[in-house]
């Protein structure tokens, strides 16, 4: 019985033993208890009030951060105040926003502009020239291998729009399959929303997409940057110019700080960190402009709307 | 080899212990201790490389999730679409089961979104910190859920904000457990064969052994017959056939000696009874013949000094009297030591009363004898056993003990008579005298012994140096048979 006593003492202190080595131990930076909670502070309203930039979704929210981030800077050094940059989805969304004052400027595509204004007066501020000019057109790219020349070349197959309100990349194409007697939907054999222009060239150029029309701003932009996408794909159609995309202010925006803005980017190409700042976004320099530079605009989107 | 005595002690005590054991016990100790060492070993061994592997893997895999959250939370929280993060969040931790926690942190630091929900612990978002330009850092963080692998990783250089994740130990423990668990069950497994098969083979080991002892037990007794079976043909099998062999040698051996024991038995039975009946015969002869003409020259010269006037051949008569005189009563002694007729006509009792007093007067002791045996007489052979033992006993009292006081005992007791010789000697070592340190002291003890064993009785000697000597005689009274007697024969004649 002693035997069985010894066994047993030595079987227990074996299952001692690696019980013992069975608490993990590693190397702690620290302690947290993870059940030690509290409720989630709600955002204190700091006393300095942001200025609030919107962006709209040209190009993706990542590209625009890296791009806008260097003006936004400036902006801020300028006014001495914090500038948050917003982005959303869609240009619609942007609109809402300015309309309800929860963002003061806003840089917005042209077909976005022209609802805006005609919806709660959207109010220009300025507007970028680019290689001198304040005009830009609508692209049709289509991927470099691809056999199509012209808009009707492409009925059946997969094209990529940008927002759903954007001139160049929605409207103007759109136009163009209406004038085909046609409607997207039908002509097209499938089509999808990519919400941004980048992402819409990144489509043609990896043949996701057998055609899209994106900004020729962007698309210029984007060839300055990465040369393979010129030879990715190819433009086989270009459209007549229209009114750039303008800067635009809430209307119920404060005169004294609409004016202090206006300066700042009329004076943006004058300072070396300004220079470098309006590189970041392909632009020359900032202008005045009318509402009448988008007459044109106007009245396209209007032949669309006689159309549906 | 120097061992130092520490060790040497504890070497000793675990000998104390382990030697103190059956071979059954080392054997399944052995096997027991090893096969627990071994699994011991391995499970440790085995854990510790699972526990070094699934970390790395670990650490690894909170990276990745991190970095992927990473990457798909940018545009979501540069959209503001709360929504999604909260989506992307909880699908991240759906999809993976080791994450414990996922959050997103705004440039300012702010929680966006968690899987924690309304409430936030305390002190997670300030415990890894990360500079906005580094790809990760991943800490170890102990929790009360267990430790968790914690990794941040700047969105955008830090601009758009931080994504933490923490992969908890959940699986790692219990992969832990399992293996653990498989380990120590297999090494239960081997331990119960280990002790199945220790047990055979102790069987194995130990059954011809303790058959060998218990056959040389056997053989210590004085059984020759004994044979152990050969079970194997290893080293215990040879030492089975050794055993038979030298058992056999033993009984030959054996046989051999008893039969000389038998011989010298019977040559020592005849010297002494040839010696006794010599010795009847010279002192008879002595007392019948020498006398008689001794008495006869005594008688003569009597006559011769009585009847001649002369008064030299008187005198010379006389003196030539008085010396056959002397003679004859010289003769009488003669006789007397080399038989006493008072035994064989008296018996034994007569017989040594005589002995004692004859000593008294020549070696001026006091000899207390007592004697308390029932029967008249004794059978002659242990009579005349007894007064020889004694005779020689008294002898070397006289030669060597210079004793006072000699106290003779003899009584019966049931069917033994028992004779108890002690003296106020000098005493002697009894050691030295049966080392055979004195040939003569050593052959007069063995005399002893020898008459007494022939009757099949023994004779013990007390003695110490400077407190006398004790001698026991134990001698078994021999039913009176016709065969045995005759056998003895020797004192009556």
């Amino acid at each position: 019985m002693k035997k069985w006593t010894g066994l047993s003492v030595a079987w227990v202190l074996f299952w001692f033993l690696t019980a013992c080595s069975s608490a993990l131990s590693l190397p702690a930076a620290s302690y947290v208890d993870l059940d030690q909670r509290v409720p989630l502070p709600t955002p204190v309203n700091s006393a300095v009030v942001p200025l609030r930039v919107a962006v709209a979704a040209v190009i993706s929210p990542q590209g625009t951060v890296e791009s806008y981030g260097r003006l936004l800077e400036a902006l801020q050094t300028r006014l001495n105040r914090p500038v948050e940059l917003v982005q959303r989805r869609t240009y619609l969304e942007i609109n809402d926003l300015l309309e309800q004052g929860q963002v003061d400027v806003a840089f917005v595509c042209t077909s976005a502009y022209i609802a805006g204004h005609d919806k709660f007066g959207m109010e220009l501020l300025v507007a970028p020239q680019v290689k001198g000019e304040t005009v830009y057109y609508s692209l049709l790219l289509v991927p470099d291998e691809s056999t199509a020349n012209d808009i009707a070349d492409l009925r059946g197959k997969v094209f990529a729009f940008t927002d759903p309100i954007s001139l160049s990349g929605r409207m103007y194409p759109t136009y163009l399959v209406k004038q085909q007697g046609s409607s997207p939907e039908d002509f097209f054999g499938r089509i999808f929303f990519t919400y941004s222009h980048d992402q819409a060239i990144l489509a043609v150029a990896n043949k996701v997409a057998d055609g899209a029309a994106v900004d020729s701003l962007v698309y210029e932009f984007f060839l300055a940057r990465d040369a393979t996408i010129g030879e990715k794909t190819r433009v086989i159609h270009r459209s007549p110019p229209f009114g750039i995309p303008p800067v635009v202010v809430n209307p119920a925006l404060r005169p004294q700080l609409k004016l202090e803005l206006q300066n700042f980017f009329l004076s943006l190409h004058q300072d070396p960190q300004g220079q470098a700042a309006l590189q970041a976004i392909g632009v020359d320099r900032f202008i005045p402009i009318e509402d009448s530079a988008y007459q044109s605009v106007r009245d396209l989107l209007s032949d669309l709307q006689a159309t549906r | 080899m120097q061992i130092h005595p520490s060790l040497r002690n504890l070497l000793q005590r675990f000998w104390d212990i382990a030697g103190g054991v059956s071979v059954r016990s080392k054997i399944l100790g052995i096997v027991l201790g090893l096969v627990l060492l071994l699994g011991l070993g391995i499970t440790v061994q085995v854990r510790q490389a699972l526990t070094q592997t699934m970390a790395a893997q670990l650490a690894e895999q909170s990276v990745s999730v991190a970095r992927d959250l990473a990457a798909r939370s940018t545009d979501l929280i540069l959209l503001n679409d709360l929504f999604a993060l909260h989506r992307l969040l909880q699908e991240t931790k759906a999809n993976n089961q080791n994450v414990a926690y996922a959050f997103l942190l705004d440039s300012q630091g702010h929680v966006l979104a968690s899987t924690f929900g309304e409430t936030f612990p305390v002190d997670l978002i300030t415990a890894n910190p990360i500079e906005p330009t580094a790809h990760h850092r991943t800490l170890i963080f102990a929790t009360n859920q267990g430790y968790v692998w914690d990794t941040a990783v700047p969105i955008l250089e830090g601009q758009v904000g931080v994504a933490r994740v923490g992969l908890s130990d959940t699986s790692l423990r219990a992969t832990l457990t399992t293996i653990t668990n498989q380990l120590l069950l297999t090494t239960a497994l081997v331990s119960l064969i280990g002790v199945t098969a220790a047990t055979f083979l102790t069987w194995i080991l130990t059954r011809p052994i303790l058959d060998l002892a218990q056959a040389a037990q056997a053989v210590a007794r004085g059984d020759f017959t004994q044979r152990v079976k050969r079970w194997a043909n290893d080293e215990i099998g040879e030492l089975a056939t050794a055993f038979n062999q030298m058992v056999g040698e033993l009984a030959k051996a054996d046989e051999i000696r008893r039969e000389r024991e038998i011989l010298r038995r019977q040559l020592l039975e005849k010297v002494i009874v040839t010696q006794e009946e010599e010795r009847k015969r010279i002192a008879r002869e002595l007392h019948d013949s020498t006398s008689q003409t001794l008495t006869s020259l005594i008688m003569g010269l009597k006559v011769m000094e009585s009847s001649c006037s002369d008064l030299n051949i008187q005198l010379q008569a006389h003196d030539l009297r008085q010396i056959a005189a002397q003679t004859l009563e010289e003769v009488h002694d003669l006789a007397m030591q080399l038989r006493p007729r008072l035994l064989d006509d008296l018996g034994l009792r007569a017989a040594l009363e005589r002995l004692v007093k004859e000593w008294q007067m020549r070696h001026r002791l006091s000899i207390d004898l007592m004697y308390h045996v029932p029967h008249e007489r004794l059978p002659d052979v242990v009579e005349t056993a007894l007064y020889r033992i004694i005779q020689e006993a008294l002898t070397n009292v006289a030669r060597h003990a210079q004793a006072r006081n000699v106290s003779v005992l003899i009584e019966q007791r049931g069917e033994e008579l028992v004779a108890v010789v002690e003296d106020d000697g000098v005493g002697f070592d009894i050691s030295r005298i049966e080392m055979g340190d004195s040939a003569q002291a050593h052959l007069g003890l063995a005399g002893m012994q020898e008459r007494a064993a022939l009757l099949g009785g023994t004779i013990t000697f007390e003695s110490e140096i400077g407190r006398g000597t004790s001698i026991y005689i134990q001698l078994p009274i021999p039913k009176a048979e016709e065969n045995e007697v005759e056998n003895y024969d020797f004192a009556r004649g």
